[in-house]
């Protein structure tokens, strides 16, 4: 078993490697080309030349946020997966972004973020997904269980309720209104204010930190609920807990990047077939393949068709989408060559 | 041991349980016997804790099993599933999960002791040498092993079954219980299972308890508890009560409707 | 001593004015860049969008991304001075812009054409060319007095502007697309409706006698096919459904204003 231990570190090792590599892409690359020369040479002596703040202001904001929002994302994904023992249920499924996006849409539409600055944006995005965590919690707790399949068919509910709120929302504002709603709803890595992807950074962080106080727990939990209580296992504790966890960092993700989707539903399975289902390593494993895959997607996005950019959610679907089918449809021809 | 004080449960609006008092001594197989419906599985379902009580209590070693943490009635009390475990996992990786329990406060690796106890627990259900190959792709009666091993690696002191023996041939069946008989001379573990075949409970049990209705209507050993009369007035059907040859143990044979009638 | 100083002065205010009028434009809107060829600064524009083009010109210069969506990268490696943005491009990069040093003005929907004149007036004052503003806007004023005059007495038809399809949006009041119609002599059927979505229905209902259809894209002809089924409506009835290319309409100077007013009053009032 110490084969496994090794097994572990090596992934933990490539995936950093994957990480990193993608990350110094993702620097390299932009509308403003420049060699690896010149980058190296700015980094070290360029500070206060365009190119420096190209790298540093420009770059490599978006590249931390896509490393914080591409982890939360793929580590919730990992959570849920675990505990609805469901492998299509991913960040948004709890309707957790439905709420965030109400919340932004009135922000939008009763002109909050002009009054209050534009960090009310995220604020109120978070507060609506607060408010829909708490109201698909509350359905789906009786006498004191937290009934999973419940949760997941609340959260659907609300993600359709939401969907056609935001819809009616849209239908009756104005014009500009209707602008700002739909660039929030596409998702996008950009964001002006530095202090809000440090939150972020640390929220992930600590989501994943703390998701791991529970590798042992979702273990268990993988043979059922019942057996996981056989295994000494708080079972209603840790559920209330990795939900609360779950949610808030969904919370977090969407008020800050809007809704970026498959990262939180693909990264899990490919991560998965490489390194096994135990939790322990899965975890930290699908944080950082998440965050490279977003950073490659984000990196594609703004440069595939530049000057124009593409949302980030059209890359991450595409991406993840073929390499899913392609993937499945592998799986099955070698099990028809058996 | 396991002391059970007037017992009643059910279920949300359902009470399927009344007035049980069972006490199982330490290093005693007890079976848990009845027609379908009787509240075999609901005994168990109460004394694993997954059920609360809602009159009567518990008791393990004194202690009441809902005053108890989940872990600490964990490292005592270990259930042998009938589930079929994730399909992917090695024989090892799933007998690994039973030392959960003993993982002390932030541990999340398993320790050098943790990895030996798998082993021997493997070694006593004889599936060690399938300790890498998925549990998907192993046999039924193999799984069936495995799922004892994974409840041995809790180092219990009493393990509880429910109905083991079902999908299993009698070759196997005989093969399981005899491994939890074996379980019980050698390691002093207490049993506490649920079966449904009323030739395997006298021959393997030390005692038995019959449950009728959601009451006990007889317990002690296999000879008080298993004779016609008794078995007519629960199982309302005629049987004739003889006596296994080799054991001495009571065995209950059928007769066909077409038999009693060509005896009249 | 003192024709020095007064040479200094004239040198230093010489100066300071240079820094006040930007020499690196960038716009981020058709209107924005229509404007600043109009008031003669197009040497000074050294970037737009995809979509502004209009006057032809305008493609020559570098792309900085769509009216929405700009690429940071590029408008930062640009240097511009000053960065001209309408409503429609994504706050957050604007912001962004703005953390980043460079100079950002927003110019919100014009809600009439006083806002439209009020708008070129301002960015006459930011580039520098606030008496060739103030010309322009006074000489686009005076004749679009000039056609409301005209048409003061005309019977005024009842008109729908069109510029969305599916959902079908109109032109409301508080668009200064409204303006058009009103100056040109006719009625907004949709002025006083509080959301621009609009039901076919309630078309059908007011029954305009003209329609124009001003949407982007394909689904003008679409449109027009469907409102010409429509036999009891009195612009189907008299063929008064017309199509605008968008550009007229939707990226308004304060002269193109004036030149589509015209156009529209010849629409409304054919014997004019």
């Amino acid at each position: 078993m110490r084969k496994r231990i090794i097994y572990w570190v090596v992934w933990i090792f490539v995936l950093t490697g994957l990480l990193l590599a993608t990350a110094l892409f993702s620097l390299y690359i932009g509308s403003v080309g420049m060699s690896l020369n010149k980058i190296l040479r700015v980094i070290l002596e360029g500070k206060g030349t365009l190119e420096y703040s190209i790298l540093f202001d420009i770059r490599l904001p978006r590249i931390i946020l896509g490393f914080a929002i591409g982890g939360s994302l793929s580590l919730i994904g990992v959570i849920l997966q675990g505990m609805f023992r469901n492998p299509l249920v991913e960040p948004y499924t709890l309707g957790i972004s439905g709420g965030a996006a109400i919340g932004v849409c009135l922000n939008i539409v009763f002109r909050l973020n002009r009054a209050l600055g534009i960090l009310s944006l995220p604020v109120c995005g978070f507060l609506g997904a607060l408010c829909v965590v708490v109201l698909v919690y509350s359905l789906s707790v009786k006498k004191g269980v937290l009934k999973i399949q419940g949760l997941l068919l609340t959260g659907v509910m609300i993600s359709f309720i939401s969907s056609s709120l935001i819809m009616l929302i849209m239908a009756v504002s104005r014009t500009e209104d209707l602008h700002g709603i739909v660039f929030w709803i596409m998702g996008s890595l950009e964001e002006p204010n530095n202090a809000l992807i440090l939150i972020s950074l640390c929220a992930s962080i600590a989501g994943l930190i703390l998701s791991y106080l529970f590798c042992i727990d979702l273990n268990a939990l993988a043979l059922g609920e019942e057996e996981a209580m056989h295994l000494g296992i708080n079972v209603e504790r840790s559920k209330r807990l990795l939900f609360i966890i779950a949610s808030v960092l969904t919370g977090f993700s969407v008020s800050v990047a809007g809704i970026i989707g498959f990262v939180g539903l693909v990264v899990p399975h490919f991560v998965r077939v490489v390194v096994g289902r135990d939790h322990r390593i899965l975890l930290v494993s699908s944080f950082l393949g998440g965050a490279a895959f977003l950073i490659l997607c984000d990196t594609l996005a703004r440069t595939i068709i530049a000057p124009v950019e593409l949302p980030v959610g059209v890359i991450t679907g595409l991406m993840g989408g073929s390499a899913f089918v392609y993937v499945l449809t592998r799986k099955q021809m070698l099990l028809k060559a058996k | 041991m396991l002391r059970i004080n007037g017992l009643g449960c059910g279920y949300y609006d359902r009470q399927v349980l009344w007035d049980i008092n069972l006490e199982v001594p330490p290093k005693e197989i007890m079976g848990i016997i009845g027609p379908n419906g009787s509240g075999k599985t609901t005994l168990l379902r109460a004394v694993s804790r997954l059920l609360k009580p809602k009159q009567g209590s518990i008791h393990l070693d004194g202690k009441d099993i809902w005053q108890m943490k989940y872990r600490e009635l964990a490292k005592r009390v270990a259930v042998v599933s009938q589930g079929l475990p994730e399909e992917t996992l090695t024989v090892e990786e799933f007998v690994l999960l039973g030392r959960i329990p003993h993982f002390e406060g932030l541990q999340f690796l398993e320790t050098n002791h943790d990895f030996e106890v798998a082993e021997g627990c493997m070694a006593l259900t004889d599936v060690l040498r399938l300790k890498d190959r998925p549990i998907g792709q192993i046999s039924g009666g193999e799984r069936q092993l495995a799922l004892i091993a994974r409840a041995l690696t809790q180092e219990p002191a009493l393990l509880l079954l429910d109905e083991p023996t079902t999908y299993l041939d009698i070759a196997h069946q005989v093969g399981m219980l005899d491994l939890i008989k074996r379980l019980n001379r050698k390691l002093g573990l207490t049993v506490l299972m649920v079966l449904h075949d009323l030739n395997l409970a006298s021959e393997y049990c030390d005692k038995v308890a019959l449950l009728s209705n959601g009451k006990i209507y007889k317990q002690g050993r296999p000879e008080e508890v298993l004779n016609y009369k008794v078995i007519e007035d629960v199982y309302k059907t005629v049987v004739v009560v003889q006596k296994n040859p080799v054991s001495k143990k009571p065995y209950i044979l059928l007769v066909s409707e077409e038999e009693k009638r060509k005896k009249k | 001593m003192k024709i020095g100083i007064i040479v200094f002065l004239f040198i230093t205010h010489l100066l300071f004015a240079q820094e006040d009028v930007p020499q690196r434009i960038i716009s981020l809107g058709p209107s924005i860049t229509k404007a600043l060829y109009l008031l003669g600064v197009q040497d000074k524009l050294i970037a737009n969008t995809i979509y502004c083009i209009y006057p032809p010109e305008a493609k020559k210069k570098e792309r900085v991304g769509t009216a929405q969506k700009l690429n940071l990268e590029k408008v930062y490696s640009l240097k511009p001075d000053l960065v001209l943005a309408t409503s429609l491009v994504d706050q957050r990069s604007t912001e962004k812009l703005k953390n980043l040093g460079i100079r950002v003005v927003t110019f919100s929907t014009p809600r009439d054409f006083n806002d439209i004149c009020k708008q070129f007036l301002e960015l006459g004052r930011l580039v520098g060319k606030e008496n060739e503003a103030k010309e322009i806007v006074e000489r686009a004023e005076n004749e679009a007095a000039l056609i409301r005059e005209k048409v003061k007495n005309l019977y005024k038809p009842k008109v729908l502007i069109q510029v969305g399809a599916r959902p079908l949006v109109a032109a409301t009041g508080n668009y200064f697309v409204n303006d058009y119609i009103e100056f040109a002599g006719g009625i907004n059927i949709a002025k006083d409706a509080k959301e621009s979505i609009y039901s076919r229905e309630r078309v059908l209902k007011e029954n305009p006698d003209v329609i124009i259809i001003t949407t982007m894209g394909i689904a003008v002809g679409e449109e027009r096919k469907i409102w010409q089924k429509y036999e009891i409506l009195n612009a189907a009835k008299f063929n008064q459904i017309y199509i605008i290319d968008t550009d007229k309409i939707t990226s308004p100077t304060p002269q193109s204003f004036v030149k589509t007013i015209e156009e529209f009053a010849h629409i409304l009032h054919p014997e004019k």
